[in-house]
C-alpha cells in the first residue's frame, strides 16, 4: 500500500494561514427573532472566518446560538421571522445582500450542511440514491442517469458498501451512520467550498462517531474543503478543528487557534467548559471526581443582561463587567471578550 | 406488495360477514313488516298471515337470514314488494345518480381542500390562512339542506343557470348531465372539503417544519419543488385514509342531498322503501352502499402502502 502522504502535497504547499484570503468572512453577525414582545436576539456580534482546507469549530452549550449562525449563514432561517444583519462574505461574495434566488443556486452547490439527526434529515418517502442525485441534477443539471451515477459515486467515496444496491434503498433500511455516511455524500455531491456540519456526530454511537469525523477530514484532504464543525463535544472540537469559536449566550466569547486554547483559555467561560473534560480532570488528578460544572444557567433571550452575559456564572467578576466588554487580540490569532484577559495569574 | 393485498382481501371475508347480520338484523327490530304494509289498513288476520307464509315472513330469523344470503351471494337481492322490480334492477338503476354525485363532491373537496389547506400551511399565519380557516370553520358548520336551500334560491330561482331539481342521465349529453348534479356535488362537498382543508393544512405545517424538508432547502431546491416534492409527498398519504373513510359520510349525506334536489339516486330510494318497510329494497341499498365503502376503504389502504416504503416490504 501507498503510503498516504506521498499522494498528498508536502504541508508547506498549502497557504499560510494568515496570508490566505479567508474562504468565509463573518463579521458582526446579529439574528433577530421577530417575536409578539419585540424583536429577541439570538445571535449578537458574531465575527469568523474559515480558509480553505481548514476546519472552525464552534463549541457552545445548547442555546448558545451555534446553531441559529450556523442557520444563518446557509440562508435557511425563516425570512418571515429572522432578521439577520451584519456581514457574511464568501469569496468576496456579499451573502446577506443577495436575493433568495441567486442564494439558492449557492445553496447545496458551494456552500452545504449537514444535520445532527440523520435519522429524520432523510425523507422517507425517495430513495437514498434519488436524494442526492437530486442535489447534483440541481446543480450540475445533465440527465438523469448522470446524475445517478455521480450518486452512486459519492456513496462509494463516503465508505457505503455495495453502493449500487444501497442508492436504491429507502432510508428506514440504513442504520445511522449509513444514513449519516448518505447526508455527507448529498452535502459533497457538488464539491463545495464550504461545508458546515452542525452537530454531526452527536446522535451516533462513539465507534461510529470516529469513522464519520474520520471521512470528513480525509474528504477534506482530498478536496480542501473548507468545515465549520459545530458541536457541544471539545473532545471532537480538539481532534479535528484547526481553530474553535467558543460561543456564549448567542456571541463568541473566544477565538483561538484549538492547541492554544485547550492550553490557556482566555476566556473564564472556556475555562468552566475545559475543567468539564473528563480526561482532563482524570489526568488533573482526582480520578472519580464528580464532573465540575459551571453554576447557573445561560440566561433567556429576553432577559439578557446589559453588561458581559457571563458575569452571572463568572467566578472572576468585577465591577468592570457590568459594561459589555468587547472581542478584543489577546495573543497570536486569538480574541477575546473580557475586561480580565489574560487570565493566567487569576486562574491559578 | 400482493401478499399484503390479498391479506387485506381475506380481512374482508369476517366484515362482511358481520356487516350481513347487522344490516339484516336492524330492519327486523323495527315495528311491523311487509306483510302488514301490503295488506293495507283493513286487512283481515288471515290475509296478513297468508301474506307472511307467501314471502317466508313467518319463518325463524336465522332461517330467514341464511335464505337471504344465500341469494345474496348467487347475485339475488330480492324483489320490491312495493314497486314489484327486482332490487338488484332498482339498484342499477339508480346506482350512476348516487355514483356521479359521490364522484363529483368527492373531486370538488379535494380540489377545494387539497389546494387551499396546502396553500394555507405555506402561507401560515398569513391574510390568506386566516381566511381559509375561517371558511373551512363555515364550510363544516352549515347543514347542507340549508346551503342546498340558499344555493337553489340563487343559481335557479335568482340566476337561473342551474336546474333546480332531477336527473339528466350523462348519455343526454356530458355538460347537461354534469349540470344537474354540479350544485348537489357542491353542497354534498363542502363539509368535506372542510375537514380535507384542515387536515392537509396540519399534515403540511409539520411536514414543512420537518428535518427533511430543511434538508430539502440546504440542497438550494426552489421552495415550488421543496413544497410540492418534499413537502406534500407526505403530508398526503394521511389524506388518502381520510379521503375513504369521508367517503362514508358524503354517501350518507347524500340521501339528504338526493331529497332537497330530488334526484332519482339510492338515497330516494332507501327513504321511499324504509317508510314502507320495503325490507329487501332497504338492505339491497345498504348493502351495495357498504360494500361500496368498504371497496373504497380496501383502495385506499393499498394506495397508503405504496405511498410508504417502509409498508411496501
Amino acid at each position: 500500500m501507498m503510503p498516504r502522504a506521498a499522494v498528498l502535497p508536502p504541508p508547506d504547499f498549502l497557504p499560510e494561514p494568515d496570508m490566505a484570503e479567508p474562504l468565509i468572512e463573518v463579521q458582526n453577525l446579529a439574528v433577530d427573532f421577530l417575536s409578539a414582545e419585540g424583536p429577541l436576539r439570538a445571535v449578537d456580534d458574531v465575527s469568523l472566518s474559515v480558509e480553505r482546507g481548514r476546519t472552525l469549530g464552534i463549541v457552545g452549550e445548547s442555546g448558545s446560538g451555534k446553531s441559529v449562525t450556523s442557520l444563518a449563514l446557509m440562508g435557511l432561517l425563516p425570512r418571515r421571522s429572522a432578521r439577520v444583519s451584519g456581514s457574511v462574505r464568501l469569496d468576496g461574495r456579499e451573502l446577506l445582500d443577495l436575493p433568495e434566488t441567486a442564494l439558492r443556486d449557492l445553496r447545496g452547490d458551494v456552500i452545504s450542511m449537514i444535520f445532527q439527526e440523520p435519522m429524520t434529515s432523510l425523507n422517507p418517502a425517495y430513495r437514498v440514491g434519488d436524494q442526492i442525485a437530486e442535489a447534483v441534477e440541481r446543480h450540475r443539471g445533465g440527465n438523469a442517469a448522470a446524475a445517478w451515477t455521480r450518486a452512486v459515486e459519492m456513496l462509494r467515496r463516503v465508505g457505503v458498501p455495495s453502493p449500487e444496491l444501497r442508492a436504491r434503498d429507502y432510508p428506514h433500511r440504513l442504520s445511522g451512520g449509513m444514513r449519516q455516511r448518505v447526508m455527507i455524500a448529498m452535502a459533497l455531491a457538488c464539491d463545495p467550498d464550504l461545508l458546515i456540519a452542525d452537530e454531526p456526530t452527536t446522535a451516533l454511537d462513539v465507534t461510529i462517531q470516529a469513522q464519520i469525523l474520520h471521512l470528513m477530514g480525509e474528504l477534506q484532504r482530498e478536496a480542501g474543503t473548507g468545515i465549520i464543525l459545530v458541536s457541544h463535544d471539545l473532545s471532537v472540537i480538539a481532534e479535528t478543528c484547526d481553530e474553535v469559536a467558543v460561543m456564549y449566550a448567542g456571541q463568541v466569547v473566544e477565538r483561538a487557534p484549538v492547541a492554544a486554547i485547550f492550553e490557556a483559555p482566555e476566556h473564564p467561560y472556556t475555562l468552566g467548559l475545559l475543567g468539564a473534560l473528563p480526561a482532563r480532570r482524570a489526568r488533573a488528578g482526582g480520578a472519580r471526581q464528580r464532573l465540575p460544572v459551571i453554576p447557573g444557567t445561560v440566561p433567556q433571550l429576553h432577559e439578557m443582561p446589559r453588561g458581559c452575559r457571563f458575569q452571572g456564572r463568572c467566578p472572576f467578576r468585577i465591577a468592570r463587567c457590568a459594561e459589555p466588554p468587547p472581542m478584543e487580540p489577546v495573543g497570536p490569532g486569538r480574541e477575546s471578550r473580557c475586561w480580565r484577559t489574560p487570565l493566567e495569574a487569576l486562574a491559578a | 406488495m400482493s401478499r399484503i393485498i390479498l391479506r387485506r382481501l381475506m380481512e374482508l371475508v369476517p366484515t362482511l360477514l358481520i356487516l350481513s347480520v347487522v344490516i339484516f338484523g336492524l330492519q327486523r327490530l323495527l315495528p311491523g313488516d311487509a306483510a302488514l304494509a301490503m295488506a293495507g289498513e283493513d286487512a283481515t288476520p288471515e290475509l296478513i298471515a297468508s301474506l307472511r307464509a307467501q314471502y317466508g315472513l313467518d319463518r325463524p330469523l336465522p332461517v330467514q337470514y341464511l335464505d337471504w344470503l344465500g341469494s345474496v351471494l348467487q347475485g339475488d337481492l330480492g324483489r320490491s314488494l312495493r314497486l314489484n322490480a327486482p332490487v338488484g334492477q332498482l339498484l342499477i338503476d339508480r346506482l350512476p345518480v348516487t355514483l356521479q354525485l359521490a364522484l363529483m363532491s368527492m373531486l370538488f373537496a379535494l380540489a377545494i381542500g387539497l389546494t387551499t389547506g396546502v396553500i394555507s400551511a405555506v402561507k401560515r399565519d398569513t391574510r390568506w390562512d386566516h381566511a381559509a380557516n375561517v371558511s373551512a370553520l363555515i364550510g363544516i358548520s352549515v347543514p347542507n339542506f340549508w346551503l342546498g336551500i340558499m344555493m337553489i334560491l340563487v343559481f335557479s330561482v335568482g340566476l337561473g343557470w342551474l336546474p333546480a331539481s332531477g336527473f339528466t342521465p350523462l348519455s343526454e349529453g356530458l355538460w347537461p348531465g354534469l349540470r344537474s348534479t354540479l350544485m348537489p356535488a357542491i353542497v354534498l362537498g363542502t363539509a368535506i372539503a372542510a375537514i380535507i382543508m384542515r387536515h392537509t393544512r396540519s399534515a403540511m405545517l409539520q411536514t414543512l417544519d420537518s428535518d427533511y424538508v430543511r434538508t430539502a432547502r440546504a440542497k438550494g431546491l426552489t421552495e415550488r419543488r421543496v413544497v410540492i416534492r418534499h413537502a406534500m409527498r407526505n403530508a398526503l398519504t394521511p389524506v388518502i385514509t381520510l379521503t375513504a373513510l369521508e367517503f362514508g359520510a358524503l354517501m350518507s349525506g347524500a340521501i339528504l342531498t338526493e331529497s332537497i334536489f330530488n334526484l332519482p339516486g339510492f338515497g330516494k330510494l332507501i327513504v321511499d322503501a324504509v317508510y314502507n318497510r320495503d325490507y329487501e329494497v332497504v338492505q339491497g341499498v345498504v348493502l351495495v352502499t357498504a360494500l361500496i365503502f368498504v371497496f373504497v376503504n380496501l383502495l385506499a389502504d393499498i394506495g397508503y402502502i405504496l405511498a410508504n416504503p417502509r409498508l411496501r416490504e
